[in-house]
């Protein structure tokens, strides 16, 4: 039985990281937030510029954003700074979703109620720096792949996308499934055209309907923006490179979710309700940074981000391993990209190979292997997805 | 020999991913399908398509084992596949716009 090295959580979740985060609820916090990670070891910061001036229902996604990341089993512990209060999204309340649904130790403090900048950066040191001890004391243990949530990404793709990185993460995938584990294709936008291959796939006729309704909700979105997605696609630029319909460039994007049976559907950055395992598919924009944190917030611990001109993208709590199928954008990019599988297009390694290659990376970094985004401290892709404008 | 790569046994075109190829080489087939040979009757640059075997004008286009389109024209083996001979099987707004108007 395949296994990873993790940290067992009090609510039995599995962590491949024992991060302290230092969690800003809102843009005018971020700047403590950022110090108070500068200072403490082992511990990280997630800023972002939402948190005030948002209509109820972006709020409530900014909520679940911040709130699912810290319930996110790589963190150990959280410390939340805010400025205020926004009603309906305070440090109190993201405080009580992510211990209610995870009993962690989290911790908050508030610019103006603590007195000001310098008290609130104090007080959060206490924290954070007792915080961090406690986490120290934790050890990795062996724990099966159930434990397992894996995310898929890919981004800046290419001709060498569809044809070996996509279809060898997917493998990876089916690997991981296999084993009792659990993975997550987003990007919805990209199931256009091949709708019928997932609902195929479906395990329930209500996941299937779910499929289809996520494709049409993002697409009358975009329609309400005044851009026609399905009418666009795919662009001049993809018709040059050779891809000819919209089946063709969406079933490159959705091999790397395997062939594994889908067995939930998802909301945007919602957590799956089963341990069953199998494929969840979430709604979602192919946006790589919302996209990439919407399945850190379902709880991904380890992502893999499938790129054809190579990529820098790092979730700052969820190690993302890059792979390439392009072996030019390997050589430029190999301080960022763990893993060249363009081998397959010369005939060198077969896909089963390629995907064997980033399932045992998969497993080593879970297991704590740092990625080399991580080693070079390099985390970029937190973003928050909005569903509505600023007030 | 130059190489297409073909996803699954069961596809009938191969996708350039090597130099490009010239109309009247003989090409050769890697991924889950290493046994065919095809001759080029187009150029085929890198990324784009070739026909592995005959496909009959309404038959379907197979990438990945699955549908990507349906053959516009009869389409002989060697022949280059893109726009111009596959149409998609979805629905496209530039045509629900044509029909509207």
């Amino acid at each position: 039985m395949t296994e990873f090295m993790g940290y067992v959580r009090a609510d039995g979740s599995v962590g491949a990281r024992n991060h302290l985060l230092i969690l800003s609820a809102t843009v005018y916090a971020n700047k403590v937030a950022e110090k108070v990670a500068g200072l403490v070891h082992g511990s990280v910061a997630i800023t972002h510029p939402l948190g005030r001036c948002q209509v109820r229902p972006d709020l409530r996604m900014t909520r679940r954003f911040l709130s699912n990341t810290g319930m996110n089993p790589n963190v150990g512990a959280v410390v939340i700074v805010d400025h205020f209060r926004e009603e309906g999204m305070t440090a109190e309340d993201i405080a009580h979703d992510i211990q209610s649904a995870t009993g962690k130790p989290v911790a908050t403090v508030n610019i103006r109620g603590d007195g000001g900048m310098i008290a609130a950066l104090e007080k959060a040191l206490h924290y954070a720096a007792s915080y961090t001890r406690e986490l120290s004391d934790l050890r990795r243990e062996a724990v099966p792949l159930s434990k397992l949530l894996f995310g898929t990404e890919c981004g800046t793709s290419d001709t060498t996308s569809g044809l070996a990185s996509n279809p060898a993460t997917g493998i990876c995938s089916d690997l991981i499934i296999a084993a009792g584990g659990r993975s997550i294709l987003a990007e919805c936008t990209e199931w256009m055209g091949c709708e019928a291959w997932l609902t195929s796939r479906a395990a329930t006729p209500q996941i299937a309907a779910q499929i289809v309704a996520g494709v049409q909700h993002l697409e009358q979105r975009a329609l309400a923006s005044g851009e026609d997605i399905r009418g666009s696609q795919p662009t001049g630029d993809n018709m040059v490179g050779g891809l000819t319909t919209i089946e063709e460039k969406s079933m490159g994007a959705v091999k790397k979710g395997g062939s594994a049976p889908v067995v939930g559907y998802l909301d945007i950055a919602e957590r799956p309700a089963s341990d069953a395992p199998g494929l969840y598919v979430m709604y979602g924009p192919g946006h790589g940074a919302e996209s990439i944190s919407s399945m850190a917030a379902a709880g991904c611990q380890v992502l893999v981000f499938s790129t054809g001109g190579g990529h820098t993208s790092s979730h700052p709590i969820m190690p993302t391993i890059k792979v390439t199928g392009n072996a030019q954008s390997f050589q430029l990019m190999q301080d960022t990209v763990e893993l060249d599988v363009s081998g397959v297009l010369r005939g060198e390694i077969t896909l089963e190979e390629a995907g064997k290659l980033i399932f045992d990376e998969v497993i080593a970094v879970a297991s704590g292997r740092l990625t080399k985004s991580e080693a070079l401290l390099d985390d970029n892709s937190f973003a928050i997805h909005r569903v509505g404008v600023s007030i | 020999m130059k190489k297409v790569f073909v996803v699954e046994k069961e596809d009938n075109v191969g996708t350039a991913v090597g130099e490009p190829i010239r109309a009247g080489e003989t090409v050769g087939t890697e991924g889950r399908e290493r046994d065919l040979t095809v001759v080029a009757r187009a150029d085929i640059p890198y990324g784009h398509k070739i026909a592995l075997r005959d496909i009959p004008k309404g038959a379907q286009v197979t990438k990945y084992g699955l549908s990507i389109g349906s053959a516009l024209a009869d389409i002989r083996a060697g022949d280059h596949v893109h726009v111009h001979n596959v149409e998609s099987n979805r629905g496209r707004g530039d045509k629900a716009a044509r029909s509207a108007g």
